[in-house]
């Protein structure tokens, strides 16, 4: 036992240690936002501590030689596409997994067909899509051809999200319905959707933060009118500067409003599921 | 289900349990198509357009549907080109092998030793909250972390651990290596923590009222039980590290290409039968080594 206790907390010390590697360069960074603006560089040591560069990102900073992120623009087609591939991929991750439901000849081939999206690297289905483009003669835009693969690479995670909702889910209510006259549609509504709900919505957010941030795809396919990751991807090829930082550290405190909210309607569906079934003797008469 | 069913001449003759409708027998085709039709036009098609391309004429700007195997004879006879296929098996390797040694332990802790489920969550929503932040920035956040006068080296020299700043940290290989190892070693921790918490406590206890030793407990038990976990979380890994090219072109200067920046740089000079070929060898090494991992482990049984 008390080696056990040794171990323990060599481990917990351990762990400590990696999360402040995993989250040391997130405070570096933070601490660097702050930088003084705008001839300060995106290093060590901080000249003087501003906010110059938020204000910068959120345009309010006086013009410099500095071009200001665009914001305006590529963020809002950022989050159309985001919320566009949500859509999609849930509703299709949701009526492929309900197919999973049943036992059916070609099982496997689908399921490795759908996960195969997650799997193959964005470069090479931005490529492949580039040269289909190319070749059928097909303008490449955000909204066409960038958003198609970012519903590729989400539908899977959503897929594999309800297919892990549906294997605990218990059949025999469903099948109760049935028995009582409702139909299919209305099945699904009333106790198939209340039931799945939670799964839903971690489908959904997986599927948003993913589209949200990602390039890989969306480099070859996108056309002009980039989104903002292809946006701080070409600031890559020139010099950067702190207001990316600050930029960083708004998004991420953006994404924890975003989580706060996925936690309050996941623990209302919970609570109401509670409800629901304490109260479902009053409904039924 | 099955209430107004009678045994009907085609339902017998069907080898179906009773006798459901049109809609039980053949609705999951109905669900199922959408999904599959969106997968073979968008990822199935692209991809076999990939290899259909890595064969034609390239000309200075365009392609020709020529088929030849020039492209492919270009890169294997290329020390730029192949020599960008060894590097990036090498850096996949060694960030495939750090992440699964820094990652077990803290797998191994949360997993194991933390046997509250709620401080489990909150140990493994630590661990995934810097996902939050655009990977991209996250990448070039490594940058004054790394650099001559980055935070390492002021942290180092302040503790009088060094003298002079270490400069190889910053655009070079190794620079790299860290910034994937920290980006990707979460990938590795969620799986193998999650095959951890499943494992059943009375085993563990039946081990011990044996006299088993710890370490022979985790070589019998822990470990074996925690493969698939390994394993997906290679899958994960190997997955992304191959198909990189943002974290070698931010944090190495331009000095390290892999096959991804290969593409990337090629794309950009519109030769596109050559990065077609880089794509279809990218896709060559990936499909080898899922293939592999998934002999060790059945990843929809797992689920």
């Amino acid at each position: 036992m008390n080696q056990n206790t040794a171990i323990r907390t060599l481990l917990a010390f351990y762990t400590a240690l990696f999360l402040a590697f995993l989250y040391g360069p997130f405070v570096v960074m933070a601490i660097i936002s702050f930088q003084q603006g705008p001839e300060g560089g995106p290093q060590f040591p901080i000249i003087e501590w501003s906010t110059f560069w938020y204000q910068h990102v959120l345009g309010f900073a006086p013009p410099s030689r500095v071009a200001p992120l665009p914001i305006g623009e590529a963020l809002t087609r950022s989050l159309t596409l985001a919320f566009a591939t949500m859509v999609v991929s849930t509703v299709l991750g949701t009526l492929t997994a309900q197919a999973f439901r049943t036992q059916f000849k070609g099982s496997g081939f689908v399921f490795y067909l759908v996960v195969l999206g997650m799997m193959v690297p964005g470069v090479l289905l931005g490529l492949g899509m580039a040269l289909v483009s190319s070749q059928f003669g097909i303008d490449r835009n955000w909204w066409s051809t960038a958003f198609v693969l970012h519903v590729v690479y989400t539908y899977p995670f959503a897929f594999l999200v309800m297919l892990a909702i549906f294997n605990r889910f218990d059949k025999s209510i469903e099948e109760a319905a049935w028995a009582l006259g409702v139909p299919p549609g209305r099945t699904f509504r009333k106790i198939t959707f209340p039931m799945i709900f939670p799964g839903v919505l971690s489908a959904m957010l997986f599927a948003f933060t993913l589209s949200y941030d990602e390039f890989p795809r969306t480099l070859f396919t996108g056309g002009r009118e980039v989104t903002m990751p292809i946006a701080i991807y070409g600031t890559f090829a020139v010099e950067i500067h702190p207001n990316l930082f600050a930029f960083g550290v708004l998004t991420t405190l953006f994404s924890f409003a975003l989580l706060t909210v996925y936690g309050v309607l996941m623990s209302a569906s919970v609570r109401r599921a509670r409800v629901r079934a304490t109260g479902m003797q009053e409904d039924v008469a | 289900m099955d209430g107004a069913a009678v045994e009907t001449p085609i339902a017998s003759s069907v080898p179906s349990r009773d006798g459901p409708g049109f809609f039980q027998r053949h609705g999951h085709l109905l669900l199922l198509a959408p999904g599959v039709i969106w997968m073979i036009l968008f990822l199935v098609i692209p991809l076999a357009m990939m290899v259909y391309v890595s064969f034609w004429t390239q000309t200075t700007f365009a392609i020709k549907p020529d088929l030849t195997l020039k492209s492919w004879t270009t890169f294997f006879a290329s020390e730029t080109y192949f020599g960008a296929l060894l590097r990036t098996l090498r850096i996949w390797l060694t960030v495939l092998f750090l992440t699964f040694l820094f990652g077990y332990p803290t797998a191994l802790y949360i997993g194991q030793f933390v046997r509250n489920k709620t401080v489990q969550t909150i140990l493994l929503v630590a661990c995934v909250i810097p996902f939050w932040t655009s990977f991209l920035i996250r990448v070039l956040a490594w940058r004054p972390m790394l650099g001559k006068e980055g935070a390492i080296n002021i942290l180092l020299q302040g503790l009088g651990i060094i003298d002079q700043p270490i400069e190889v940290l910053l655009f070079t290989e190794l620079s790299v290596i860290i910034g994937m190892v920290q980006i990707y070693v979460v990938f590795m921790v969620g799986p193998i923590a999650f095959m951890l918490a499943r494992i059943d406590d009375s085993l563990f206890e039946a081990a011990r009222d044996l006299g088993a030793s710890p370490m022979t407990i985790f070589r019998k038990i822990t470990f074996p039980l925690s493969l698939p976990g390994v394993v997906v979380g290679a899958i994960f890994v190997s997955v992304m590290v191959l198909g990189e090219f943002a974290t070698a072109s931010a944090l190495s200067g331009r000095k390290v290409n892999l096959l991804g920046n290969i593409i990337v740089t090629q794309v950009g000079s519109l030769k596109w039968a050559f990065a077609a070929v880089i794509g279809v060898v990218l896709t060559v090494v990936m499909a080898s080594v899922i293939t592999v991992l998934l002999r060790v482990v059945n990843l929809r049984r797992e689920l």
